[in-house]
């Protein structure tokens, strides 16, 4: 009984404080308006004042089932009646701070004190809104809603979601979804070849007639997906494989868009190269950057190399917007006007444009996965594990690491190129710290070291935020969250791979060269 | 005439004032197992250390074969035939056994990263080869069947094994092992004392050898060094270690040495 009371105590205050937060934020207004273009009881940009009262308690009853729900999860919870403590405590304190601070916030009102001078989303109409139309009344429903709807969730969670029947039910269908993979033929469709050709090219004509049905937009957005998984493949081989925790990864990026764009755009310099030499030349000068930026710094370990390629990446910008090289890179104006791919004569579209994409990455994943199992990336894997063991060991710990650097940067060199001749534009603003950021969170919440990763990773971090295009200002708010719930749900990313089965693959090959024990083959 | 494996003349490590190796003379000849002994912080991890190339010593000389290989880097080290284990098992733990075998093997793979990408045949060749061959380790350690497991997973047993295989994949000639019973049960020590002298038996490798327990030691070293205080105190045959002072003195401290006299005087005259 104890440890029902604490646990709801706890989940009470879990879910009082993110009611407080949304309160706050002004995000439950929102999301009773968004609630209410669901219901269809709200027209679309309707004032606050119509956004009927129902909607926020919805929604509070919501959070209260939630709060109910998961405080009455507990192995000590199998009887019925803790459970329902749990749900009510649970509820019940989730209610009373909420309670306190909507009759603190009420108060105020009523004594006529602006709370916008210390809570900039808490004006009078807020506050009417969150108190169900300025009931005095309101703490008291809080507290009862949010006790009601815990009880609610408890038996809810008890009686339906962690009922015996379910389970079994549960229990039954993976079961049979298991003896269904087991199957000799189902067996035989993933090990074999023409099945995986046959779910490639089914892959590949998707992405080949997509681009022209969604339109230019969606072109724009999966196009930037494509360009971020090249980096997070590049920068996957540097911190994922070899260890190496390099933040200024987007320094790579801007050499490789400022050497495309320095090479073909008709200012300053006019040189006005190919399209696809002038990509070679940005990999080329990407990859060679990484080799000179490696030879000093590659002995440093951890925390002091992450913190010297901040400050590379950091330099490579200053340098490109500085007034000393404004001859030679155009300064902070940037270089616009550069060159698009053409193929026999015609110019590329948005279309064309996102196939070369696709194109790159599967070239790119293709060497990133060929790299990953052989004896480099073994190599690389033994560095990031244990560098000095790795070198006794008689890895040459320095030549790999600079080969790793080298190869990320490459990716990114194309990467950068890719960007920008499709934006006909490059400037400094393109290559802020943000970028290597981005990619390194994309790294991480793939899985490190995974390249399947890397693509829910790209995925996940440029694409979700335009799927909450409808939170508007909340957007990157919801997504801050829901990177949190991520990692905390999944610490070991959303795609980790595991090493590969050598022994098992062997054996399954050679069956005769491991008889089994006791007997003597003849 | 046998042939000197490796020898160290007028040995130092300094670190600040402290000397914690100083002018050691070791001979290994080949086929031998030669065990280093000595108290805590005699200096014989240190000793180890600089015979691998993990630090580079002030003064005197590594000769490997009558080569100097003091100053050279672990990696290029271990290339020319030298292989060591730890006195806290370091396995690279997210990789399977099998993996941790082939990384053992680097220094004999030719395998380059563009031939990795093209896949051609005598990279595909030298893989399965590898494959081949570090299952045959895991076999030769007794660790067969368990190749697909992630280091971190086997037991402490199978960690210690799976070190030595490592090392074994290398090809060396001779074969550091610091401490390679420490943490087994008495049966367990008794089968890794019976390993390592296979090692040298069926493989021809010569051993170098840290270790505390002296059931290992006595049982099967060829000759015996003892370190005190980074210095070496003496030098021999295992029985003519167990009878001299110094040794006694060494480990039990001053006057040990007249009583274990009197006590092996107490049990002749029983007898």
């Amino acid at each position: 009984m104890r440890t029902s009371i604490k646990n709801g105590i706890r989940l009470g205050a879990i879910v009082g404080v993110v009611i407080l937060f949304f309160h706050l934020t002004g995000f439950s207004v929102v999301a009773s308006s968004m609630l209410g273009s669901l219901l269809a009881n709200v027209d679309k940009g309707a004032a606050m004042e119509e956004i009927p009262a129902l909607n926020l308690a919805v929604i509070l009853a919501l959070m209260g089932m939630i709060a109910g729900g998961s405080a009455s999860k507990n192995k000590q919870n199998d009887k019925w009646s803790n459970s329902l403590v749990s749900g009510a405590v649970a509820g019940a304190f989730a209610g009373l701070l909420t309670g306190i601070f909507i009759f603190v916030i009420g108060f105020a009102n009523f004594k006529e004190i602006d709370l916008r001078n210390y809570l900039p989303e808490i004006g009078p109409d807020v506050i009417d809104s969150l108190l169900f139309g300025g009931n005095a009344a309101a703490p008291y429903l809080y507290l009862a809603l949010l006790t009601v709807s815990g009880i609610t969730g408890a038996a809810l969670s008890k009686g339906v979601i962690r009922a015996d029947w379910r389970k079994k039910a549960q229990a039954d269908s993976v079961q049979s979804f298991k003896t269904l993979t087991q199957k000799p033929g189902v067996q035989k469709l993933f090990g074999n070849k023409i099945a995986m050709y046959g779910f490639l090219a089914l892959a590949a004509l998707l992405l080949y007639f997509l681009p022209t049905q969604w339109g230019s937009y969606w072109n724009y957005i999966m196009g930037t997906v494509g360009i971020y998984i090249l980096l997070g493949l590049g920068l996957n081989i540097i911190v994922g494989l070899s260890g190496q925790l390099v933040l200024g990864y987007v320094a790579f990026f801007a050499i490789g868009a400022y050497t495309f764009g320095l090479f073909t755009a008709p200012e300053p310099h006019a040189i006005g190269m190919n399209f696809w030499l002038a990509i070679l030349f940005a990999i080329l000068a990407a990859a060679a950057t990484g080799v000179l930026l490696g030879l000093p710094i590659l002995s440093l370990r951890g925390d002091y190399l992450a913190i010297v390629t901040l400050g590379f990446g950091e330099i490579i910008r200053i340098l490109i917007k500085s007034d000393m090289l404004t001859d030679f890179t155009n300064g902070p104006s940037g270089l616009s006007d550069l060159t698009q791919p053409k193929w026999l004569g015609q110019t590329f579209n948005d279309v064309n444009f996102f196939h070369l994409i696709v194109i790159f990455v599967a070239i790119a994943i293709f060497i990133a996965g060929r790299l990953q199992y052989s004896r480099t990336g073994r190599a690389w894997l033994a560095i990031s594990a244990d560098q000095t063991v790795a070198k006794a060991t008689g890895i040459n710990t320095y030549k790999y690491k600079l080969l790793a650097l080298a190869l990320g940067a490459a990716f990114a060199g194309l990467g950068g190129a890719l960007f920008a001749s499709r934006n006909q534009f490059t400037g400094p603003e393109d290559h802020i710290l943000m970028v290597s950021i981005n990619v390194l969170c994309l790294v991480i919440v793939g899985g490190m070291g995974s390249i399947p990763g890397v693509v829910v990773g790209s995925f996940v971090l440029k694409g979700v935020p335009e799927l909450l295009r409808d939170l508007e200002s909340y957007r990157l708010l919801a997504f801050g969250a829901l990177l949190v719930v991520m990692m905390v749900m999944r610490p070991e990313g959303l795609w980790p791979i595991g090493r590969p089965a050598m022994e098992a693959a062997y054996n399954q090959k050679h069956p005769k060269d491991s008889p089994p024990e006791g007997e003597v083959q003849s | 005439m046998t042939e000197t494996v490796i020898q160290t003349h007028k040995l130092s490590k300094i670190f600040g004032g402290l000397t914690a190796v100083d002018k050691v003379d070791l001979t290994v000849p080949e086929q031998a197992i030669a065990s280093i002994i000595g108290p805590n912080g005699a200096g014989k991890t240190t000793f180890f250390n600089c015979v691998s190339g993990f630090y580079t010593p002030e003064e005197g000389d590594v000769l490997f074969y009558g080569k100097p290989i003091q100053g050279n880097a672990t990696d290029k080290i271990c290339s020319m035939g030298i292989s060591r284990t730890y006195q806290n098992i370091r396995l690279f733990s997210q990789m399977t056994a099998i993996e941790n075998i082939i990384v053992g093997k680097h220094p004999r793979l030719k395998g380059t990263w563009w031939e990795a990408i093209l896949h051609n045949r005598r990279y595909i060749q030298e893989e399965e080869d590898a494959v081949k061959e570090a299952l045959h380790w895991l076999d030769f350690v007794g660790l067969a069947g368990l190749g697909d497991q992630l280091a971190l997973n086997l037991p402490y047993g199978a960690q210690r094994k799976l070190e030595i295989a490592r090392a074994l994949a290398s090809e060396p000639k001779l074969l550091l092992l610091d401490e390679p019973t420490a943490g087994m049960n008495s049966q367990e020590t008794a089968e890794m004392t019976a390993f390592i002298k296979s090692l040298r038996d069926d493989l021809g490798i010569t051993i170098l050898l840290i270790e505390h327990d002296m059931k290992v030691v006595m049982g099967i070293s060829d000759q015996i060094t003892v370190l005190d205080y980074g210095t070496k105190i003496a030098e021999g045959k295992p029985k003519e270690i167990q009878a001299n002072q110094r040794v006694i003195e060494a480990y039990l401290g001053p006057g040990a040495a007249a009583l274990s006299k009197k006590f092996q005087r107490k049990k002749s005259h029983d007898a």
